[in-house]
């Protein structure tokens, strides 16, 4: 049994279905990556497996280390090791980036986190994702560039250290530098911390400096071929209209 | 944005004159106060006579604001002395204020000032602080030329009450020069219902004097005493002079607990030549409560930053009316007032810019943010800017806000359960207003209180969740 496993998932929102049937397996320590073009269902089924109350599961279920979260509330689903990077993370004035890991960190332990093992924890993060010391000072996400939004994400990834975290399109918008530094902190994060990863993305460019063991293509709410990296080079080849007609999905 | 008397175009579009006063109840003092020239006695006889033939008060705003006291029930409460031993710090007192380095310390209980602390080293330099009515007798002349010089006595019921009432009292005057680090405390406590306390503060900053006050407003819960039973009643007046080049961080906290306790108080700053004043007062707790709050400046180059927090909860009315007044230019304001609601409670925020004539060259920023965090409170946030000078900037700006459950679904998915992301949020709402005290120990104690009340409110925000 995988840790994650995703069973016939089917999901709407108020006005239509969007997840028709979506199977899924991810274990500790392997890096999917989930592609599809725009409006494939991607970040609902991001979102949905963190519980995001705008998504309703009509069919299907989810189970995370062999417990069932399918109705779980999302700060119950964190707690048992999921994560999702936002494709676009909020700000929240006021609360300075190293409060809220603290806060973040504690929410997830009995006792609160000792000072001295907080700061070692957040130093070797900075240190990951190449950001200076002052970045933690500042206030979560408020004023923050693109580039350091995502950095901003898997740096609160590499302190909560989760057993599964999903990359909700981590790679759009970053310029080459920022993507290099984000996709090599999660490639650490999976190589020291056992990380296991469903990177979602609809380019190929951030799977140049994270390796997945495992593509999955999405069209219109399922997943409809799945295989290794040799899948993402076809895809350069050809896009997805020629997978589409192989697969007879709606056009 | 700025719409003075003078700006003639508004009819261009068919706007009538002073139409920008409409959604607007109060009005500015500006410059009138009841002092001068008259000794106490004449003006506590002036101000009785006003008491008895007024009504309690009503403030009606066009249709959708009112502030009434008539619930009060002004017979059965009196002024008389706190209930503690003589000298004794009331319990919540003790219980509320920071353990701290302090300048001196006045704590008024009910009718009586019941504690006085100065620095004696402070004390050989030439401050001076006592209660109000020793000073009238000890430094009479210092005392009745500032006395009541830009505060009525006669607008309603309740000032009139304070103003021929008041005992206790509170004196401060920082001699010219004094630079003081640590604060002065000035405390009125109501430890019981049945009281009726008319504080009366009055603070003189000397020329180039530099000095920090924080005022503490607070009542003991009532919860022992019968329901009906509940009522007091804080009618307080707070005067405040900054002689040329002086410098003053007021602070204020204010929670009068969960007893049936009525607030109707009105403070006003002037601000000298060249001085400066950060004023911040944060409004955590009433059951009925209406301030005036006038911040002036009066001479060239005067400066102020008019900061302020509110946070209501279960049945309370809140009515604040902040003004920021300048008299003469070139002078500098900046207004930032946040305030949240929880329960069924109501607050109106009423935040006018006032410019005089002589006031050119005066650059001045209101901005007000609010934030709703239950389905059931009011909340109603109103800027007003009158502009009689023309080489000015006058501007208003704000945010009314909701919770937003994209910022609560994020903070879920880090693993904080809907009530802890709520006060995530409501925290960090009033951050930069708390940060502002740059005071540890005061800034550790808004927090708090911030924080209890979130708690105490956990309830409103899962059904805040539920009806969307």
């Amino acid at each position: 049994m995988a840790d994650l496993e995703i069973r016939d998932l089917h999901v709407r929102t108020e006005d239509r279905e969007i997840l028709r049937g979506v199977d899924l397996d991810i274990d500790r320590g392997e890096i999917h990556a989930l592609m599809g073009p725009n409006g494939s269902g991607k970040s609902t089924l991001a979102n949905t497996l963190l519980g995001h109350p705008t998504y309703e599961v009509t069919q299907g279920s989810i189970r995370f280390k062999g417990e069932d979260i399918t109705e779980a509330e999302p700060h119950e689903r964190a707690k048992a090791g999921l994560f999702l990077a936002f494709q676009y993370p909020v700000s929240i004035p006021g609360v300075s980036v190293a409060n809220f890991l603290r806060m973040a960190i504690n929410a997830k332990r009995e006792d609160p986190i000792g000072v001295k093992e907080f700061r070692t924890q957040l130093q070797h993060a900075i240190e990951l994702l190449d950001v200076d010391r002052a970045f933690t000072s500042r206030h979560l996400n408020d004023g923050f560039s693109g580039g350091e939004k995502k950095r901003a994400e898997i740096l609160q990834m590499a302190m909560l250290r989760p057993d599964v975290a999903i990359l909700d399109e981590t790679d759009s918008g970053l310029d080459i530098d920022a993507l290099r530094t984000v996709a090599e902190g999660v490639q650490r994060l999976h190589d020291e911390q056992g990380l296991g990863a469903l990177i979602i993305t609809h380019y190929q460019r951030i799977l140049h400096y994270v390796k997945p063991q495992f593509v999955h293509i999405m069209l219109d709410g399922r997943i409809v071929l799945e295989g290794g990296v040799e899948l993402v080079e076809r895809l350069e080849r050809e896009g997805y209209d020629e997978i589409r007609q192989e697969y007879g999905v709606g056009v | 944005m700025s719409e003075g008397p003078g700006d003639a175009d508004a009819g261009a579009v068919a706007v009538k004159p002073g139409r920008h006063r409409e959604a607007t109840l109060y009005h500015a003092l500006a410059g009138r106060g009841a002092g001068a020239g008259h000794t106490l006695e004449e003006l506590r006889a002036a101000a009785l006579e006003s008491f008895r033939v007024s009504e309690l008060p009503v403030w009606r705003r066009s249709g959708f604001w009112t502030t009434s006291l008539q619930a009060l029930d002004l017979d059965t409460l009196e002024v008389r002395p706190g209930k503690g031993a003589p000298g004794a710090l009331p319990e919540v007192v003790q219980r509320t204020l920071p353990e701290r380095a302090r300048a001196g310390r006045l704590v008024q209980s009910a009718g009586a000032v019941v504690h006085v602390e100065l620095d004696p080293a402070l004390e050989e330099r030439g401050v001076i602080l006592c209660p109000l009515e020793d000073a009238f007798r000890e430094h009479p002349e210092l005392v009745s030329q500032w006395y009541s010089r830009r505060l009525t006595i006669d607008r309603h019921k309740l000032e009139a009450a304070n103003a021929a009432f008041w005992t206790g009292g509170a004196f401060l005057h920082i001699p010219e020069g004094l630079i003081v680090e640590e604060p002065f405390e000035i405390v009125y406590a109501i430890e019981e219902p049945g009281v009726a306390q008319y504080g009366r503060t009055l603070v003189l900053g000397g020329p180039n004097s530099d000095f920090r006050v924080i005022e503490y407003d607070l009542a003991e819960d009532f919860d022992d005493y019968p329901e009906g039973q509940r009522q007091a009643l804080h009618a307080g007046a707070f005067e405040m002079y900054l002689m040329d080049g002086a410098r003053c961080r007021l602070a204020a906290v204010q929670d009068w607990g969960s007893g049936e306790v009525f607030d109707v108080s009105s403070r006003f700053v002037g601000v000298g030549r060249d001085a400066y004043c950060h004023w911040l007062p944060a409004l955590l707790g009433g059951h009925l409560v209406h301030q005036h709050l006038e911040l002036a400046v009066s001479e060239a180059g005067g400066e102020m930053a008019f900061r302020g927090l509110f946070f209501t909860e279960e049945h309370e009315h809140l009515d604040v009316f902040a003004v920021d007044l300048h008299e003469t230019g070139p002078s500098g304001g900046d207004v930032h007032w946040r305030g949240a609601v929880t329960g069924e409670s109501r607050a109106s925020f009423e935040g006018l810019i006032e410019i005089d004539p002589g006031a050119q060259k005066t650059h001045t920023y209101l901005q007000i943010h609010s934030m709703m965090i239950s389905p059931k409170a009011r909340l109603d946030m109103i800027p007003s800017v009158l502009v009689s000078a023309d080489d000015v900037s006058a501007s208003h700006g704000g945010t009314v806000g909701e919770l937003d459950e994209t910022v609560i679904f994020y903070m879920q998915t880090r693993g904080l359960d809907r009530p802890a992301a709520v006060r995530v949020i409501v925290e960090g709402f009033f951050e930069p207003l708390i940060s502002e005290l740059a005071d540890e120990p005061l800034e550790a104690l808004v927090r708090e209180k911030v924080t209890r009340k979130l708690a105490a409110a956990r309830e409103d925000i899962e059904a805040y969740a539920v009806s969307r």
